[in-house]
């Protein structure tokens, strides 16, 4: 008896220090506040739980071209994040799109007032008249007729939480949406590349007669040939992305796979015809072009962790202007309260309410001045615009860690 | 109606792209992939476990792709691709506790879900599982029950979820679409199916009774419009270079217990010449074949297993 508890009082005997992975289950705000702040004593450079300085983002790889059924298709792996987006181009007929006669009576009528506004602004450098050259006229056929279809799923068993064969999550629809908007707002890809053209043949004196009427509503058009062209079809490019496996920032990767797929996009030559009154394509790969994308925006996340745990509870007050001296002199001291993390993983996505996300291109191919596409800023107060100006310059490096991962591709 | 949580495409719906080659067929008689390989010889297969680390387990299977598929990735000319290549991509969360709502269950409650990506087929697969799918999911549940030692764990819950990224054709494409009845890409699929969720079974620590491997044999009859055509055995099927599969049978087997958990067999397999020797009907032939298969599948499959078994000796050793 006495043996048995004995033996029972060493087995229990407590071992006061727990594994770090157990710790960084029951109090993960304390490990990486730990992690992030070491006590002044240890020397230790504040690092993040997962090894990384605060600015510094996962190892980041891209495969592109791999899946055979897709017109393009990239592989994008931002540390334990893998995003596979494909793109597929399907035609839309444009006898098939209701409006589709109304729209082109006013664009007809608006290719004048462009025209117009052009020769009275003779202040715009030459590159951008020929930016607003190539899209004065329509660009908005890309969001008039959905020309671009992006759809995002996490229901991949990517991660515990979602259950698969269910509609999609919040998040899901979330990032669907993200990624319309910024393939919309960047203007990345071309109308012109999605549009089929017809040019009837030139059948002599009494054709050019029954088109007279519309010689005279095409001011624009000068040339006898160019005026017959009209638009058959377009290409509409499905952009699904499946999140294979998911461990933070689900937007950078996904952004990144949808960039990745884009440039590896091939749209075949494709003519209208006549006979069969359907839109052809020929199968030749030396024939098919690739997509001539505007730019190369590159997104970037950040997360912004405070030393304060129930900070997220309380209420919001913007800190006055003593507060926010006190602030900074706290944090001159090296008693810094809270950090901005670069490409949070899904354990630090879990401890904070602040995300950033910031879209950075670079003119003319990485030579020109940083473009900010997007900046979004959501759930706190604490980056103000000095840090905001900070974290464009991190992601302006970031950029060309991108281009350089993405160039290696292809 | 239109799902409105997806971002849905013009409303008046697309066409796929159509080829100038393909619409007149005296092209098309020449371009069939010719199969490489030995009668018995399968695709090499590529298995990796524990590429997803939010899940319990997980694995990745990729088939090789076939002679012409490779030779049409090096120097492409056609943008049709001859052949396609099965890619999948198998997570294994749990087990988990059942929800409250759920009845009392004294084993493991087994769910699979197959979900084909949108642009795994040479077809746009939708983003709803379609029946399809969801058959391909009883099979491989059905597969799996058998193996899993499912009354260790109690009022829990298993989830395979199988995303397949590229899907092998049912046919070649310059057939035309009703030349064969059965859609038999589906059987090999299955096939990758089996064994990638067992990979990652076992790399989530479930104990099972042995490794479950799949495999598929078909009776084909190709290669002669000339002679008489003379249905054969063979194994590891790539329908696209088939201009006729008769039949095909996929099982899911046990090569240490010699069970087999699921057999799913189509088609009309009493035609098929074996050698002058051989006294089995054609149906015994084609499921003795299927078993060679997945005997060939599990080799692989062990050695995925092993690595993923270093690798948790690695990380336990790593913790301590």
């Amino acid at each position: 008896m006495a043996q048995a508890a004995a033996s029972a009082a060493q087995s229990a005997a407590p071992s006061l220090s727990l594994p770090p992975s157990q710790f960084a289950r029951l109090q993960p705000h304390a490990y990486l506040l730990a992690h992030l702040s070491p006590p002044p004593a240890t020397n230790q450079p504040s690092i993040r739980a997962n090894g990384r300085a605060p600015s510094q983002f996962r190892v980041t790889s891209a495969n592109t071209g791999s899946l055979t059924h897709t017109n393009g298709s990239a592989v994008v792996r931002l540390g334990d994040t893998t995003a596979v987006c494909g793109v597929r181009a399907e035609i839309l007929h444009t006898e098939d799109i209701a409006s589709w006669s109304v729209s082109r009576s006013t664009e007809s009528s608006s290719a004048p007032t462009n025209k117009r506004r052009k020769l009275t602004d003779p202040t715009t450098k030459p590159n951008e008249r020929i930016d607003s050259k190539d899209e004065d006229d329509n660009e908005s056929h890309i969001q008039d007729f959905n020309l671009l279809v992006p759809n995002l799923s996490l229901s991949t068993g990517c991660a515990p939480g979602f259950i698969p064969g269910a509609p999609p999550s919040t998040l899901a629809q979330s990032l669907s949406h993200q990624i319309l908007t910024l393939l919309h707002s960047t203007r990345l890809v071309r109308a012109e590349d999605l549009r089929i053209w017809y040019q009837p043949p030139n059948l002599g004196p009494e054709d050019l007669e029954c088109h007279n009427e519309n010689e005279q509503m095409d001011v624009d058009a000068s040339q006898e040939d160019e005026k017959n062209k009209e638009i058959k079809a377009f290409w509409v490019l499905y952009i699904d992305v499946m999140i294979v496996s998911l461990a933070g920032n689900p937007f950078d990767a996904a952004w990144a796979a949808v960039l990745a797929a884009l440039r590896d996009t091939k749209l075949p030559r494709a003519w209208w015809d006549v006979d069969n009154e359907m839109v052809v394509c020929s199968d030749a790969v030396s024939e098919a072009r690739k997509l001539t994308l505007r730019g190369l925006p590159v997104s970037s996340s950040f997360c912004v962790f405070e030393a304060d745990a129930a900070s997220g509870w309380r209420a919001v007050v913007i800190p006055d202007a003593e507060e926010e001296k006190e602030l900074d002199d706290s944090a001159r001291k090296g008693n810094q309260r809270r950090w901005i993390l670069a490409d949070p993983d899904g354990y630090e996505e879990g401890l904070t309410q602040e995300r950033i996300c910031v879209v950075v291109d670079k003119e003319q191919g990485g030579k020109g001045k940083t473009v900010i596409q997007k900046l979004e800023k959501v759930g706190g107060w604490t980056a103000d615009a000095k840090e905001l100006k900070a974290l464009v310059d991190i992601s302006a490096q970031r950029w060309e860690d991108v281009r350089r991962i993405l160039n290696e591709q292809c | 109606m239109a799902d409105r949580r997806r971002i849905n495409g013009p409303p008046g719906g697309t066409r796929p792209a159509v080829f100038a080659s393909s619409l007149n067929t005296a092209d098309t008689a020449t371009g069939r992939p010719q199969r490489q390989r030995q009668f018995n010889e399968l695709r090499k297969i590529f298995l990796k476990t524990g590429l997803i680390p939010s899940a319990s387990g997980s694995a990745y299977l990729e088939y090789e792709p076939s002679a012409s598929l490779a030779a049409a990735r090096s120097s492409p000319k056609s943008l049709i691709p001859p052949s396609s290549a099965l890619k999948l991509a198998c997570t294994v969360h749990g087990p988990k506790p059942l929800p409250r709502s759920a009845t009392f269950s004294p084993n493991l409650v087994l769910t699979t879900h197959v979900k084909y990506a949108p642009f795994a087929a040479r077809k746009r697969k939708g983003h709803i599982r379609d029946s399809s799918e969801r058959d391909l999911g009883v099979h491989l549940e059905t597969a799996l029950r058998g193996v899993i030692v499912a009354e260790r764990w109690p009022k829990s819950g298993l989830d395979i979820t199988i995303t397949i990224l590229e899907a092998e054709d049912d046919r070649w494409w310059g057939d035309a679409p009703d030349s064969h009845d059965a859609p038999w890409g589906m059987i090999n699929v299955l096939a990758g199916c089996i064994t990638a969720a067992s990979a990652a079974i076992a790399d989530a620590r479930i104990d099972c009774l042995d490794l479950v491997a799949g495999g598929v044999a078909a009776i084909v009859s190709d290669e002669s419009e000339d002679s008489e055509a003379k249905p054969k055995l063979m194994l590891d099927t790539d329908p696209a270079e088939h201009k006729a599969i008769l039949s095909a049978c996929v099982v899911a087997y046990l090569p240490s217990r010699d069970e087999i958990t699921e057999i799913w067999l189509k088609g009309d397999c009493s035609r098929a010449m074996l050698g002058a020797d051989d006294k089995r009907s054609g149906h015994d032939a084609l499921i003795d074949g299927a078993v060679d298969a997945a005997r060939g599948a599990h080799s692989v499959l062990a050695e995925a297993v092993r690595e993923s078994a270093q690798r948790f000796v690695g990380l336990a050793a790593g913790a301590q």
